[in-house]
């Protein structure tokens, strides 16, 4: 197994490699980490962060909150780096000054508690230790207002029997318009569709694959589809039907991200 | 993304020509400045600084200020500290604690900040008007200030506000411009609320909107009071730098296109408040989180005059100037048996030196107070009334 590489946004300089601890939560450094090193409320109560890497959704509370950092660093007890989802202005501050370093725009459900994960506060990367990564291209079409679902056949690898959109495998030297499109061929024969929308990278965790999942709206004139094995039936529907299938993760609320971000 | 842009005078202050001192307050301003997305410094009118409290700096903290400290080029005020220096209390502390606290206080002194220690530093110290850029520190006064003033200061950590107070400007963004003032949820309330209610509002909103700025409907009778409570609640438990309430505040119009919008009831409210209440018999009563205005002391004090006092300890908490403005009322709550604090508060004194549950009607404080290793406190959260009822024979 290979390493994971994800791009997120550099704050605070500096690399580490650690286990993370990954916190589902808004924390207020100042009462929410104890100067012994725990966090002392939230799903993460009692968790020890000293060396982690310490993954959180965002800071919150007291603007004091930057000197928990420097007080932990002070006594050799700090966290070994920072993640954030979307980062403020005070726990950046603690990162700083605490020569302890920082990235966010990553989401939180890349992470198993556990992994293994090095983060560049320069560069902004992050990679994670024994997770095989997986780009892949998903494409939601769209003809006459109704979107396309695939149910994946029972003999797949991956989420047997789910509804999905095309996609498939991002191959060496393809952008993930040239995979949509000749997934598109190959599972339902479709040779005509225009581009609508491309959207941000998702992530998809599951066990030891990282799935790095290009998302796209694409639209065509015709609702014929002819369908090959890797998928056993298909059905167009519009927004409200969508909620009604078992769909692969993630997978509506990416079309909501997408439909949001195309207008 | 844009990168910020620093004229030739700052270029030289960021290569260290003026100084260790100022080489590290605006490189902070401009990794801060990059995260804000601004392309340039402004200057601002004022700074108010938190981290003032040995219980919150700690020895990392000392440290850092020792490196920082320089004089500061606007005026600059300073949050509450660890216990009341003139008087002393609310609970003793060691001599180590006192030591470290007032090497801390000294260190600003000589950086010229002034010796306010109060979280609401907008009554008398340091008053900003509206559309002033500042930096300011500490959650409820940025919030306070931002909203009901219209002044304009992002949510600016203790070091930031001081790096900014040194060099005497700040990064153009955020709450800086109307764009970044502007509301995404609305947010109906019709029960008509009071101060621990809106505190309650500010508990009960804050995790759930994170960062975005709301603007309430259905409180225009709402006070500055129960506004300053509302502030304090929902900054503590959350990063939202500001607020608009409908037919009170006074940029309402900032409202961004297509705002979410959600309801709060009674229900919420009662449940905030009883999730937030485990203790029923206090051993203190405490009140001025934020500090007092000279309004709710003269309130306090008719509440208690020529009481008899029973029960639990009632301490109230606010700054010098507005304890010396308020002389009759200090000394009604006195005669009655309380005692009104300058300096410092429930949140930032190491109350569980000597307490270990405590009453209020402050929703900052019930965040605070009950975390482990922190406050250490049993807290009973309820209306001004239900509190003095301990303490009123």
């Amino acid at each position: 197994m290979g390493d994971s590489v994800i791009k997120g946004r550099g704050l605070s300089p500096g690399k580490a490699t650690a286990e993370v601890a990954v916190c589902d939560q808004l924390i207020s450094p100042l009462g929410e980490i104890s100067r012994e090193g725990f966090i002392t409320s939230g799903p993460c109560e009692n968790t020890g962060i000293t060396g982690k890497i310490l993954a959180f959704k965002g800071g919150r509370g007291s603007t004091v909150g930057s000197y928990t950092f420097l007080e932990l660093k002070s006594r050799n007890i700090a966290p070994a780096g920072l993640i954030n989802e979307a980062a403020e202005q005070m726990v950046v501050t603690g990162a700083i000054i605490s020569d302890i370093p920082m990235v966010d725009r990553v989401p939180l459900d890349i992470f198993s508690n556990g992994d293994r994960i090095s983060i560049d506060g320069t560069s902004g990367e992050l990679s994670i230790s024994n997770v095989t990564e997986k780009k892949v291209a998903t494409v939601y079409l769209v003809h006459d207002g109704k979107l396309l679902l695939l149910k994946r056949s029972e003999s797949s690898t991956s989420y047997p029997g789910q509804y999905s959109g095309i996609s498939g495998y991002i191959e060496e030297g393809e952008t993930p318009e040239e995979t949509a499109r000749r997934e598109m061929i190959e599972e339902c024969g479709i040779y005509e569709a225009s581009l609508k929308h491309l959207g941000r990278e998702i992530y998809v965790r599951s066990d030891g694959i990282l799935y790095e999942i290009t998302p796209m709206i694409m639209e065509t004139k015709s609702n014929e589809v002819k369908l090959n094995e890797e998928n056993s039936n298909y059905v167009w529907v519009d927004s409200e039907k969508l909620q009604t299938y078992a769909t692969v993760p993630k997978f509506k609320q990416t079309f909501e991200l997408l439909i949001a971000s195309s207008q | 993304m844009k990168q910020l842009q620093l004229t030739r005078e700052e270029e030289r202050i960021f290569d260290g020509e003026m100084g260790e001192a100022q080489k590290i307050a605006i490189r902070l301003l401009s990794s801060l400045g990059d995260l804000g997305e601004a392309d340039r410094l402004i200057p601002i009118k004022s700074a108010h600084i938190s981290g003032v409290s040995y219980k919150n700096v700690g020895e990392g903290g000392i440290q850092f200020l020792r490196k920082i400290s320089h004089r500061v080029s606007v005026p600059t005020s300073l949050n509450p500290l660890g216990f009341d220096i003139e008087n002393g209390g609310p609970v003793d502390i060691d001599e180590n604690f006192h030591t470290k606290q007032m090497e801390i206080v000294e260190i600003y002194k000589k950086m010229g900040v002034m010796d306010s220690f109060t979280c609401t530093p907008y009554y008398y110290y340091n008053e900003p008007k509206f559309g002033d850029h500042i930096s300011w520190a500490e959650s409820s006064a940025i919030i306070y200030v931002n909203s009901l003033i219209g002044a304009r200061t992002n949510r600016e950590s203790g070091p930031s506000a001081l790096a900014s107070a040194i060099i005497g400007k700040t990064p153009d963004h955020g709450l800086h411009r109307d764009d970044g003032r502007k509301a995404s949820v609305v947010v109906g309330v019709k029960e008509p609320l009071d101060y621990t209610r809106f505190a309650a509002l500010g508990l009960y909103l804050g995790p759930k909107l994170n960062r975005k700025i709301p603007i309430v409907k259905g409180q225009k009778k709402a006070k500055d009071i129960d506004l300053k409570a509302f502030s304090a609640a929902l900054s503590a438990t959350s990063s939202i730098p500001m607020f608009h309430v409908d037919g009170v505040t006074r940029e309402t119009e900032l409202v961004s296109d297509s705002p979410e919008e959600m309801s709060v009831g009674k229900e919420e409210i009662d449940e905030t408040i009883g999730k937030n209440s485990a203790q029923q018999e206090p051993e203190l009563i405490a009140i001025g989180c934020p500090h007092l205005s000279s309004e709710e002391l003269d309130y306090i004090a008719k509440l208690v005059k020529g009481k008899k006092k029973i029960g639990p300890d009632l301490y109230l908490f606010t700054s010098r100037e507005v304890k010396a403005n308020s002389r009759a009322a200090v000394k009604e709550i006195e005669d009655f048996g309380g005692k009104v604090f300058s300096d410092t508060c429930m949140v930032v004194s190491p109350l569980s030196n000597k307490y270990g549950s405590t009453g209020t009607n402050s929703g900052k404080a019930t965040f605070y107070l009950p975390l482990k290793g922190y406050g250490n406190q049993k807290v009973a959260f309820m209306g001004i009334m239900d509190l003095l009822r301990w303490v009123i024979a």
